[in-house]
């Protein structure tokens, strides 16, 4: 256990919310509120050997330009992905950006999660180092 | 010897004495003044007892088989004016002196006047024993002779007159002659030197009225101001201004001067364009007319609101080829216009065309920016309100996790007091409510609002969606389709939400009923402007003092489980869409709900089909699943259709699935496609497309989700 994962959402009560949930489910976390900051934490993390299980990122955040950008989440997933091409990632979404969605799914995002229930993403989590821990 | 002295002498006065006349009268240019004051000098400079002048009337003289009058214009004296007052006229060629010296061009004497037979005694002149008659000559154009007229010069003496005086006489004739036709064509000048002023005082009036009214600006305004300046300027009786209406068959009095005008406006007085008024007239024909005698003129309309009108004149409003109305001028005189008129009040139509139309063109630029500004502010409006919502909702999301953390937490409190315990859970409870109704209100709130994208949709398929992912009951549920049935103009996801809210109501409208049952019927309106969706349940109906407020946001009749959000979106997205929505109760119980949407009526851009293709379509037997199927087959390619997908899918190029399916899930079938290693070339087509749906149904490893295609344009997109 202890699968480490990084949470990334400008949304400081939605991240801290977020967080506290997956805590008590057990697992290790790690946050950020931008995209910069998240992308430091992941190389970081790489850089120590100590690499990243799961990636949960919202959509709609500023970029790493720091500007607010409705694909800065997009943009953050291309670069976890160049840097692990293996990496899980679950994406936050709204109810009504299909558009974006698929196009998370498309760029290599493992699942999603419409923001709502968090019982509900900890199952998702579960089932993604699940079905890893089976192919191992 | 002596004889030729007399005879010298009396030559030189008589030629002093025409040098005299000639000299008094070549100056005089008005023709009456003339005429008097030769009479006079005549009689003066010669010691006649009468002189007088007669001219030929010009009326006569036009009919050639009738030589004319000669009418007497000036005699001396008494008897001159006796005579004149009695209209005293003699025939041209006729027996008398002045007949025969007119009919003859040539002098003639009378030296015994009892014994000559041409004289025409006359009572008025009792004493005259001698008289001459001399013809007033005078060049025409052609270098002919023409006769104006007569002189006739009497003496109290007997043989006064001899052939030689013949001579002198004339001249001096001649010179009356000439003095006679300068003065006509002088007042001839006069005349048209008049007509000349009246035509640049006429334009003068125009160029004022334009000016007044081009810078009035407001229309209103504009047209009353205008027929006060035209009747001001021009000095008539009564203006009025016609404005042909949207349907260019009335010309409506849209201002008209003084009470009259305003009576007649308050009667929405109004003529046919090209009717028999003269008004209808001259929009019909685009041209001016004038009509002097009123009581006969046919085209003019007895108005009882003018009755001192004796000329009227219509004429046309006009801007480049559009007849935008016309304007009536008229007049307490008769015979107040002339053809000359015409072209300077019709130049001030023309600017008042002008000024109408520019301030109409402002009004609608007024208009349009009001409306933009509207839009603007709408939007703005919009924008924030869904902002507001969406950092509403988010806010609100942690509270649901916070109170379930919570709530289990609770459970792990040791030696806690059971009674606090309970109070803690059901104030958990209270919150974890509130923030769910929160959070679902946000998408109610959001969804209506979000940009309509219409595109041509078969309404039946909609509401069929709709039914099948709501999950009502296939049993429960009957559709009654028009043949033919024509696209409407929808965006799909909204209109598919709009349903899914009348659907929903009429399920739990029906709760508890012993019969249970939706009836829809989609058919064009009796117009052919709509197609109408008619939604029956046989549930207890809408009671009739809420008929109008189930449109109103946050009412409900259903319990705090609702937020009364439903048919509100459902008015609000219908309204987007250009559509209708109404409710009612059927005469057998049961709410009746229609929604309305407006025909597509624009013309299916060209679909670029492949020709060769095998493609499986699993769908239901519906109006859609058929539209597929004839065009994919009419294109060349093979179709095979099934309700559940337990054909092979190893032989087609392609899959097409229909999301909504009445009897068996999509998503059981997309597992069996990708069990069957087929999922990869199948599409799933939906009226509606939502995240979660949309995700789950990639991650069964559909090719792609896309909204349905209803146009085979459409189609053509997704299956090239």
């Amino acid at each position: 256990m202890d699968e480490k994962i990084l949470l990334v959402d400008d949304e400081r009560l939605v991240l801290r919310s977020i967080e506290k949930t997956l805590l008590r489910a057990g697992f290790d976390i790690e946050t950020a509120q931008d995209t910069s900051t998240g992308l430091s934490l992941f190389e970081a993390a790489l850089t120590d050997g100590k690499p990243f299980d799961v990636a949960i990122l919202d959509l709609h955040m500023p970029n790493l330009k720091g500007q607010h950008d409705p694909n800065a989440g997009l943009e953050l997933l291309s670069r976890l992905l160049e840097m692990d091409t293996a990496l899980p990632i679950v994406v936050l979404t709204a109810f009504d950006e299909v558009g974006r969605a698929k196009e998370a799914v498309a760029r290599g995002a493992r699942t999603y999660f419409v923001k709502g229930r968090e019982a509900e993403l900890v199952e998702i989590v579960n089932d993604i180092i699940n079905e890893r821990n089976e192919g191992v | 010897m002596e004889n030729n002295t007399r005879l010298a002498e009396r030559r030189a006065t008589l030629l002093q004495a025409a040098a005299q006349v000639s000299h008094n009268i070549t100056s005089i240019l008005d023709l009456e003044q003339l005429l008097n004051q030769a009479v006079d000098i005549i009689c003066d400079a010669y010691g006649f007892y009468y002189a007088g002048v007669f001219l030929i009337d010009e009326v006569g003289s036009q009919d050639r088989s009738d030589n004319g009058w000669a009418v007497l214009r000036a005699g001396r004296g008494e008897a001159g004016a006796t005579m004149i007052a009695e209209e005293h006229k003699l025939k041209v060629g006729g027996l008398s002196m002045i007949g025969a010296a007119t009919g003859q061009r040539r002098a003639l004497i009378a030296l015994d006047v009892g014994e000559e037979p041409v004289h025409f005694k006359n009572p008025h002149l009792p004493d005259t024993r001698s008289e001459m008659a001399l013809p007033l000559l005078v060049g025409d154009a052609d270098g002919g002779v023409r006769v104006i007229g007569a002189l006739t010069v009497q003496s109290t003496e007997e043989a006064a007159f001899s052939d030689d005086d013949i001579t002198s006489l004339q001249a001096m004739a001649d010179q009356l002659a000439i003095a006679i036709h300068n003065a006509r064509l002088h007042a001839q000048n006069q005349s048209l030197l008049a007509q000349a002023q009246r035509r640049a005082r006429l334009l003068e009036a125009a160029a004022q009225v334009g000016y007044d009214v081009t810078s009035i600006l407001d229309l209103d305004e504009l047209l009353s101001k205008a027929v006060d300046i035209i009747c001001d300027v021009y000095g008539f009786y009564y203006a009025g201004v016609f404005l042909i209406d949207e349907t260019k068959e009335w010309a409506v009095l849209r201002t008209g001067r003084g009470e009259a005008g305003a009576a007649m406006v308050a009667q929405e007085h109004r003529l046919k364009v090209g009717g028999q008024s003269m008004i209808g007239a001259a929009t019909g024909r685009r041209q001016a007319l004038i009509a002097l005698d009123v009581g006969e003129e046919p085209v003019h309309f007895k108005n009882p609101h003018l009755p001192d009108t004796r000329s009227e004149m219509a004429l046309p409003l006009l801007v480049g080829n559009e007849t935008i109305g016309a304007l009536t001028v008229q007049s307490t005189k008769e015979a107040a216009f002339n053809d000359d008129d015409i072209t300077s009040l019709q130049t001030m139509a023309d600017q008042l065309a002008v000024a109408i139309n520019n301030a109409r063109l402002l009004k609608e630029l007024e208009a349009a920016h009001a409306e933009l500004v509207r839009t603007k502010t709408f939007e703005a409006i919009a924008t924030a309100t869904i902002e507001a919502i969406h950092w509403i909702g988010n806010k609100a999301l942690p509270i649901s996790s916070g109170v379930d953390r919570l709530q289990n937490d609770l459970e792990r409190l040791p030696q806690a007091d059971p009674d606090l315990l309970e109070s803690m859970r059901e104030d958990l409870t209270l919150i974890a409510d509130s923030a769910r109704l929160i959070v679902s209100v946000q998408e109610h709130l959001i969804g209506p609002a979000r940009e309509e994208k219409p595109r041509p949709a078969m309404l039946d398929d909609v509401v069929k969606d709709a039914a099948v992912t709501l999950g009502v009951p296939a049993d429960t549920i009957s559709y009654t389709v028009a043949p033919d049935l024509p696209l409407a103009l929808a965006d799909t996801t909204q209109l598919r939400r709009a349903l899914g809210y009348v659907l929903r109501n009429g399920l739990e409208a029906m709760e508890g009923a012993d019969e249970q049952q939706i009836a829809v019927e989609v058919a064009p309106t009796e117009d052919g402007r709509f197609v109408a969706v008619r939604i029956a349940d046989s549930g207890a109906g809408i009671p009739e003092e809420d008929l109008d407020k189930i449109w109103a946001a946050f009412y409900t009749t259903k319990g705090a489980k609702h937020a009364g959000l439903g048919l509100s979106a459902t008015l609000q997205i219908l309204q987007q869409m250009d559509g209708q929505v109404s409710a009612a109760n059927a005469p057998d119980g049961g709410a009746v709900f229609e929604l309305l949407l407006p025909v597509f009526d624009g013309s299916l851009s060209p679909a670029e089909l492949p020709a060769d293709k095998s493609i499986l379509l699993i769908d239901d037997g519906d109006g859609w699943s058929r539209f597929v199927e004839t065009t994919l087959r009419n294109a060349g390619n093979t179709v095979v259709r099934s309700a559940d997908g337990e054909v092979d899918p190893a032989i087609f190029d392609l899959v097409l699935l229909d999301d909504a399916l009445e009897t068996t899930g999509s998503t059981e079938v997309l597992k069996e496609l990708k069990a069957a290693g087929a999922s990869d070339k199948t599409t799933v087509v939906a009226s509606s497309l939502r995240v979660e749906r949309t995700m789950k149904l990639m991650q069964l490893g559909a090719q792609d989700v896309l909204l349905k295609p209803y146009t085979p344009a459409a189609l053509a997109e997704i299956v090239r």
